[in-house]
């Protein structure tokens, strides 16, 4: 029993639990769960005869390692940064649409400044590029889309742990099949600016 | 011993049913099952925990920081509706499990 008394149980505790805090994965009221878990341990194991420090040697021992407990902990804590990531996603997405819909203006505007320019008659875009500017407003469907989808994450417990990672791959996928046919409505109008700029420094 | 998958997948079946007889804590939860099982079950402890918040993230439990008659704080759990569902989900499952068995056993009685 003198060898209890001597044993800072409060101390011990205090250093056990500064050593699991150094597992990013664990939280603050994760530590103080623990911390109750292990003193309600401490205190049955000294029922049974054992020393505080053999019952603190115990307790700790069946709490488990930081090792293993900060992936199981990681996985619960997780998840706040997995919505995070998904709100990201969906700003990308929203972003990068109004930035396709932004850039098909040009278009339009081009063959005007080309024939103010040349001093001819308005010439119309290119066939293609019309086509595109005018299914324009289809853009909006891919952030109301991945909106649908992240509500669906939020609103369902059982999704939320979904991991970011499928949708993140299925937006960058969805994005760059709209990214070509808007790159080659904008760039049709550029090229035939670059060979009107040609033919004219050629002819006059 | 139960093996280590056994022990995972029963973990919250286990829980849900403890916590209808009422709320608990962590280190409460555990001795329960140590007592029932007669040792044959043995949690890592710490590893409950993520459980537990895992449970509580899923809406099948939900927990409250309150003071025991010790003075000690303690996280009580306790079930909710989602979790009674979950459990009858549960429950159905082990024991087609355990009937499937029991049955097949039954007819191979040189078996074991």
């Amino acid at each position: 029993m003198e060898n209890s008394a001597a044993f800072d149980l409060s101390g011990a505790l205090r250093r056990w639990l500064d050593a699991l805090a150094q597992t990013p994965e664990i939280k603050h009221e994760n530590l103080k769960e623990l911390e109750v878990h292990v003193r309600d341990s401490v205190t049955q194991l000294q029922t049974k005869g054992l020393s505080t420090e053999e019952s603190f040697l115990v307790a700790t021992h069946r709490v488990g390692s930081p090792a293993r407990l900060g992936p199981e902990f990681g996985k619960v804590n997780g998840r706040l940064g997995n919505l995070l990531a998904h709100g990201l996603i969906l700003l990308f997405v929203s972003l990068a649409c109004f930035f396709l819909w932004s850039i098909l203006l040009l278009p339009g505007v081009m063959p005007h400044w080309i024939a103010g320019r040349e001093g001819i008659k308005t010439i119309l875009p290119p066939a293609f590029s019309e086509w595109v500017m005018d299914s324009r407003s289809f853009l909006v469907g891919p952030p109301l889309l991945a909106l649908a989808y992240c509500a669906c994450i939020v609103v369902n417990p059982r999704r939320r742990s979904t991991s970011w990672t499928g949708f993140f791959a299925a937006s960058a996928a969805g994005l760059l099949l709209l990214a070509l046919p808007v790159g080659i409505a904008v760039l049709l109008p550029i090229i035939e600016f670059m060979n009107r700029l040609a033919s004219h420094s050629i002819f006059h | 011993m139960l093996s280590k998958e056994l022990v995972a997948a029963s973990t919250v079946p286990i829980v849900l049913s403890v916590l209808t007889d009422g709320e608990s804590y962590g280190y409460a939860l555990i001795q329960r099952v140590r007592e029932l099982s007669g040792g044959r079950i043995e949690w890592t402890e710490g590893m409950l925990y993520p459980v537990l918040h895992w449970m509580e993230d899923q809406g099948l439990i939900e927990s409250e920081w309150r003071e025991a008659e010790t003075g000690r704080q303690r996280k009580y759990y306790r079930l909710k509706k989602g979790g009674r569902k979950a459990l009858r989900e549960e429950k159905e499952q082990w024991m087609s499990v355990h009937e499937t068995l029991t049955k097949l056993w039954r007819t191979q009685p040189h078996s074991t």
